[in-house]
């Protein structure tokens, strides 16, 4: 039989190096934990009744709440229309709807707060969270499709379903394990998120623990309410566990690899092009037309500031396309045994290593950050402030990203192809460096991409743990935005939205395929 | 009546035509099997019926259903009412065997459960198999709870896109006799499609050879096999030993004596046999419709066992024979050959290099 993965024992190396993964991920969240420890009962009481949590929980966990489902409606929408309908301009479509993870999202925070003021607040919140995290639930619909076996939906044809009962009953099962952890991530992402708000004065939870840092300066009330969004990721994760249950559906019927006939969409075109258009307006349109406005706005001031300030765009763009590239590899690394481990063996302890990688997305950025920076001088004070620190840092918060990734391009390849080298006298490893990985490589690549843009991305972590003397394109975007003027960081935004549109273009053509698959699009 | 009438159905991918002017009518309640190698067009003539692609042109009528009459009508796969057994049975992993036997019937069947363990019984399984996972079954199994499936709303018609493709020897005999029972039970119609011409012979009631996009010939199973509509025909659907004659008056001259033809026709002709028409007696008395011959080579298939011979006269001409002997003639053995039963004759053309003996490609 094809594709069928069978009950086999577990290779005791890949659970040891998986293990080693779900500890290097877990030590922030480990010193967290010891901060808030060390604090004692006084500490804890104080920083809970220092805060009004509860309205501010409510709020966060509201916002994620509705942004979540928003933005797997989106992106599952997306990639049906993109990858089964007869859409015009399905390429360009494609591009569109993978853009909005590349652009920075203080940019679109900062795009959106210039809008007016009906989009401060819960409203603008949810706006931003929804049109950035969208793609996610985009890219894994779209590989899930692409790899669905179209005899599927022939056959629940034949059985007499038309097209809107094909999807509920047949296409949406499928694409039910893949969109599941896509969901998961964003809920995850959309809980701790700080940086999508630092335009919109929206506050939530995680402001409230950035607050004891940057008012009491209180680092074990800050770890004390961190502990608070790690229970909250642990009951994401089980609740996401409950619902995927064993649903890891391996095709039992891989048929001919025909293309599947795309659906034409007939009168309901022009409501769909509208739709998409709307989506692409608000989440690509709204940053970079800002970022036009911004230029225009460029006082003499601000432009003398610009000019002052453009020294350093060039070593600012330096240092994030190292950090970015350094950061993908390192993840990636990070991330593979977890994602060939998820990929080819079933059980508890495979779910339950694979899921502890998430947990990496239970602390606010600042908040890992910190913990990184604390135990860097306290443990390796050699290490206190070394580039590597910040490298390691990002490798941690974003290797679920790349796990996601990852899997979705190895669960591709079928088991018999790993079952052929090793037949040929290949060894594990040797099977997967010769065979594995060359196949998933436009995936990986893919993968690393993403890690890429979000490394781009950040603020709150880069901000922390970047050595003295060293800026980002980020970093600098942000100084300028909050002392001189739009005017002076909009070098660094449009060098931003420029590598955000070479990240979009590889994520559009590579995620989540394998050589196989590319060379058939 | 039929069930199943296309009419001039034509096809083309951009340029390259893919069926021309495809006409087929299957009768109500029987098996009839579409014949074609790889590129033959078989599959998309299937995906028309299916409606699940768009002919150019033609009619497609479902008993008195004009499903398709290309350009203006096409109704739509879920509105045809055709069971399909896809390739390797595409069963839905998301569900359990009895989830996806139920998925064509209404609501109210599907709880009850009786038809869903009707067709599973028709098809060999049994209700037990019902709570199991698609990933659990073997690949015979996987094919019959597709057929269950195509089954369960009483379609009637059902089309198999190579249904027994990459199962084994036996479980193809073994999962070809369920789908003929349970398509008897249900007095279903049925088309199937494949490239393997012994399952099309001992499957339909009738075959049709799809080739380059054209129906060449549909017959019975055994017209097909015994009078093929041409030299191409007869070498695909079985093996043949094809000699130069002249014909004449209903008889033709070749290498094997003079011989009664199936089909009359005149002139230099290409001789076609089967292997099982010649009869091959060793130590026989020579006679004149027999022929001595040397073995060449032989090669035992238990049932039968295909020589190969060289004809004494006639330049030591090369043909195959099939014995059915089970003590048969080895290499370098003398033997004598004769012919029983009528033969095929195809006028010689510049095309078919006037060889002396062809074995089936």
């Amino acid at each position: 039989m094809v594709g069928v993965i069978e009950r086999r024992p577990l290779p005791r190396g890949l659970v040891a190096i998986c293990a080693v993964v779900v500890l290097v991920t877990g030590i922030p969240i480990i010193v967290t934990i010891g901060q808030a420890a060390s604090g004692g009962w006084g500490e804890v009481v104080h920083a809970f009744q220092g805060t009004d949590l509860a309205p501010l929980l409510l709020r966060t966990i509201g916002v994620a709440l509705i942004a979540t489902p928003v933005c797997g409606i989106l992106g599952v929408a997306g990639a049906w229309f993109v990858e089964r309908t007869q859409l015009p301009g399905g390429r360009i479509w494609a591009l569109l709807l993978v853009a909005p993870i590349t652009i920075p999202v203080f940019l679109t925070s900062y795009a959106w707060s210039a809008l007016g003021t009906e989009f401060q607040g819960f409203f603008g919140a949810f706006c931003i969270l929804a049109v950035t995290y969208y793609p996610i639930a985009f890219l894994l619909s779209s590989a899930a499709l692409r790899g669905m076996d179209p005899a599927l939906e022939e056959s629940a044809m034949a059985l007499g379903c038309g097209t809107w009962r094909v999807f509920w009953r047949v296409v949406l099962p499928q694409l039910r394990p893949s969109l599941l952890g896509g969901l998961l991530v964003v809920a995850l992402a959309t809980l701790v998120e700080f940086d999508a708000f630092v335009g919109i004065h929206f506050s939530t939870f995680v402001a409230s623990i950035y607050s004891q840092y940057q008012v009491s300066f209180s680092a074990s009330g800050a770890a004390t309410l961190a502990c608070v969004s790690i229970l909250l990721c642990a009951l994401i994760l089980a609740i996401e566990t409950r619902l995927r249950g064993n649903a890891a559906y391996t095709g039992v019927s891989h048929g001919s690899r025909r293309p599947p006939e795309r659906y034409a969409l007939g009168k309901t075109t022009p409501i769909v092009l509208i739709g998409l258009t709307a989506l692409a307006t608000f989440s690509v349109e709204i940053p970079v037309y800002a970022l036009v406005r911004w230029f225009e706005q460029a006082t003499p001031q601000s432009s003398a500031g610009a000019a002052a300030g453009i020294g350093d765009l060039i070593p600012a763009t330096l240092t994030s396309v190292g950090l970015g590239v350094s950061a993908a590899v390192l993840t990636l690394l990070l991330a593979l045994p977890i994602a060939v481990l998820a990929t080819r063996y079933r059980g508890r302890t495979v779910s339950l290593l694979e899921r502890a990688t998430y947990l990496s997305f239970a602390l606010p950025d600042l908040v890992a950050a910190i913990a990184f920076a604390y135990a860097t001088s306290q443990y390796t004070g050699a290490l206190y402030g070394n580039i590597v620190v910040l490298v390691l840092a990002y490798a941690v918060l974003f290797c679920p990203i790349a796990v996601l990734a990852l899997r979705v391009s190895f669960g591709q390849i079928e088991p018999s192809m790993d079952e052929s080298a090793r037949s040929l006298g290949l060894g594990p490893i040797r099977s997967l460096l010769r065979v594995g990985l060359p196949l998933a490589r436009p995936g990986i690549a893919a993968g690393g991409v993403l890690i890429f843009a979000f490394v781009l991305s950040d603020l709150s972590t880069t901000q922390v743990l970047l050595p003295p003397g060293m800026v980002t394109l980020g970093t600098d975007f942000w100084a300028d935005s909050s002392t001189v003027a739009f005017g002076a960081s909009a070098p660094f935004a449009a060098m931003l939205m420029v590598l955000a549109a070479g990240a979009t273009y590889v994520l559009m053509s590579r995620f989540g395929k394998t050589r196989l698959t590319a060379a058939a699009a | 009546m039929s069930d199943l009438q296309c009419t001039a159905v034509a096809k083309g991918f951009g340029a390259r035509s893919v069926l021309t002017d495809v006409n087929l009518s299957v009768a109500a309640g029987s098996i009839s099997a579409i014949l074609g190698s790889s590129g033959s067009g078989k599959t998309t003539l299937l995906r028309i019926v299916m409606g699940f692609i768009r002919a150019d042109s033609g009619q497609v009528r479902v008993g008195d259903v004009l499903v398709v009459d290309a350009p203006r009508t096409h109704v739509m796969p879920q509105h045809r009412g055709i069971g399909y057994v896809a390739q390797e049975g595409a069963l839905f992993p998301h569900l359990s065997v009895g989830q996806n036997v139920g998925f064509g019937l209404p609501r109210s069947n599907r709880k009850s459960g009786d038809r869903i363990n009707e067709v599973l019984s028709m098809v060999g399984l049994t209700s037990d198999d019902a709570a199991r996972r698609p990933s659990e079954l073997s690949g015979g199994e996987q094919r019959r709870v597709s057929l269950a499936r195509a089954l369960a709303p009483r379609p009637k018609l059902v089309l198999l896109d190579e249904p027994f493709s990459a199962l084994d020897a036996a479980l193809r005999v073994e999962t070809r006799a369920a789908v003929i029972r349970a398509l008897a039970e249900e007095g279903t119609t049925g088309v199937l499609v494949t490239h393997d011409q012994a399952e099309a012979l001992s499957m339909g009631n009738q075959v049709s050879v799809l080739r380059h996009g054209e129906l060449v010939q549909t017959a019975s199973p055994r017209d097909l096999y015994q009078t093929p509509v041409d030299l191409r025909v007869a070498q695909f659907v079985g093996e043949a030993v094809v000699l130069p004659g002249r014909a004449d008056h209903g008889m033709v001259d070749c290498a094997l004596g003079r011989l009664q033809l199936l089909q009359p026709i005149d002139g230099p002709v290409d001789v076609m046999l089967r292997p099982e028409q010649i009869r091959v007696e060793e130590n026989g008395a020579a006679g004149s419709s027999s022929f001595e011959a040397v073995v060449v080579t032989s090669a035992y298939f238990g049932g039968q066992t295909m020589v190969t011979l060289r004809l004494r006269n006639a330049d030591g001409l090369a043909i195959t024979a099939a014995t059915s002997s089970q003590a048969p003639p080895v290499a370098g053995d003398t033997v004598r050959v004769a012919v029983h039963g009528g033969v095929m004759a195809y006028a010689t053309s510049e095309s078919t290099p006037p060889v002396a003996a062809e074995v089936r490609a």
